[in-house]
């Protein structure tokens, strides 16, 4: 079991890494604030499907990544993520045999939470992001969950 | 979907919780040690340099696509070019001519009235990196950092005018905040008169608007506006845009201005790092809006306006105005 976990690791990292790239490549004005979370929602799948090969510690780590990389307040994701990422672990058995349905509602919610994180201690820092079009990726990031959870299954599988 | 899997006991879930909490009260004191000191400076440049690979990874198809189709052109496409850059190089050299009479004339005339503040002597050219940043704010990253001598605050411009400033420092690279991010303000002169204001962001690169411009202020469509070198963050004298709409409401204390800048904000590729002239240490301001003056005002201005407060602002303005008659 203990070992089975440990080779885990590495497609989570691979993943982790491959959706960090797609969060900076540059995309043109127009479809740039349709861009979905991808690496949250990496991170929302291990959480799901594999908490103890250290679920929180990546949410966590990835947080601090894309702290940097924005130029956020160091911390700023590092919080939103490891909170639902907690989240997403606690509801995971459930999340489990749920339908594609209603597990793409719940990463709904569970994204719309991350994000009020984000404009909540962007607010509070004093940088508040007032367009709109923030909401739009937790409706995106809702729809794409299925093909995520396809591609990552298929790679835990390897 | 996803398989079911071992059932956990709650003793998994307290310590989750312990770990989530744990987890938590790190980002928060890292939040406040970053908000609160200037420590964490350091820290971040140093995991800037962890970050610079995939930065560079992201960015280098574009520039190996870009080198390519550079590479490719044909021997016409270059020629025409070439005869093309003869020519501006022909204008900008009878530009430069009458420049250079001006600037001493100017530097003579500075030096009557015992002012210091000067043409830019020191430039350095950076390239954008072809990285989002994010999507709700104009940043771009620029292949320049503090290993280049860059500092938090410094004035960037483009061939066309004010692009923005630095707004964070990494050890390769540092992130430049255009002037037309919502957050960003800037201290500019109407060319044609002398009318000092602020320009302030909008969130789009399109335009940038002049909120602290009464109804009365003599400001017309085409004036070009110029950096006034107040607030010391950006140095005097750099086209910042061209205004193309005024709206006057009379029941409105204040009109509503729209500017065009004078940057290519969407499309510049090199950008020009500036330093003052003289060497002297600028404060580190990210925005020009909180910095004190450094310069002496103008000796037209009764009152050295205070570029966050808009009522002043307006006053400043009037004053100018009334000496201008």
């Amino acid at each position: 079991m203990m070992r089975a976990e440990r080779i885990r690791r590495l497609p989570m990292a691979l993943s982790a890494l491959v959706a960090l790239t797609l969060a900076i490549v540059p995309l043109p004005e127009v479809i740039d604030a349709f861009r979905p979370d991808f690496l949250v929602l990496v991170v929302f799948f291990w959480s799901i499907e594999s908490p103890r090969a250290g679920g929180l510690t990546l949410a966590f780590v990835s947080g601090l990544a894309l702290d940097i990389i924005k130029g956020a307040v160091l911390g700023q994701h590092a919080l939103a993520l490891t909170l639902m990422a907690a989240w997403a672990t606690h509801l995971r058995l459930r999340l489990r045999v749920f339908s594609v349905l209603s597990q793409s509602l719940t990463i709904f919610a569970l994204l719309t939470g991350y994000q009020f994180i984000l404009f909540w201690i962007d607010g509070a820092t004093g940088n508040p992001v007032t367009s709109f079009s923030r909401w739009l990726a937790p409706v995106i990031g809702a729809l794409i969950w299925p093909v995520m959870v396809g591609t990552l299954s298929r790679l835990r599988e390897r | 979907m996803l398989a079911f899997r071992s059932s956990d006991t709650s003793a998994r879930s307290t310590g989750l919780l312990l770990r989530c909490i744990l987890f938590a009260l790190l980002a928060l004191g890292l939040m406040i040690v970053d908000k609160r000191y200037q420590d964490l400076g350091k820290i971040r440049r140093a995991l800037s340099i962890v970050a610079y690979p995939a930065q560079v990874a992201v960015a280098s198809p574009f520039e190996g696509w870009a080198w390519l189709r550079e590479s490719l052109t044909t021997r016409e496409a270059l020629r025409a070019d070439k005869s093309r850059l003869e020519e501006q190089l022909r204008v900008a050299q009878f530009r430069l001519q009458r420049f250079e009479a001006l600037e001493a004339e100017s530097r003579r005339l500075r030096a009557l009235r015992d002012n210091t503040a000067g043409v830019s002597a020191r430039f350095l050219v950076g390239n954008v990196m072809d990285v989002d940043l994010d999507a709700f704010r104009e940043r771009v990253l620029v292949d320049k950092g503090a290993h280049d001598g860059v500092y938090v605050g410094q004035a960037v411009l483009d061939a066309g005018g004010v692009f923005g400033q630095v707004a964070r420092v990494g050890e390769m690279t540092s992130e430049v905040i255009l002037i037309s991010d919502a957050a960003h303000a800037i201290p500019v002169q109407d060319n044609r008169n002398g009318l000092r204001t602020i320009a302030v962001g909008t969130g789009d690169v399109s335009h940038i608007k002049l909120p602290y411009i009464s109804t009365a202020a003599d400001i017309v469509k085409g004036d070009l506006l110029v950096t006034s070198g107040l607030g010391g963050g950006f140095p005097a004298g750099y086209p910042v845009g061209t205004v193309v709409e005024i709206k006057r409401d009379p029941a409105q204390s204040l009109a509503d201005v729209e500017v065009s800048p004078a940057a290519a904000l969407d499309r510049a590729q090199e950008l020009l790092f500036v330093w003052p002239a003289g060497g002297a240490t600028p404060a580190a301001t990210l925005t020009p809006a909180t910095a004190k003056p450094a310069t002496t005002p103008p000796p037209r201005a009764a009152a050295p306006a205070k570029p966050a407060d808009a009522a002043k602002t307006a006053e400043a303005a009037k004053t100018g105005e009334a000496a201008k008659k």
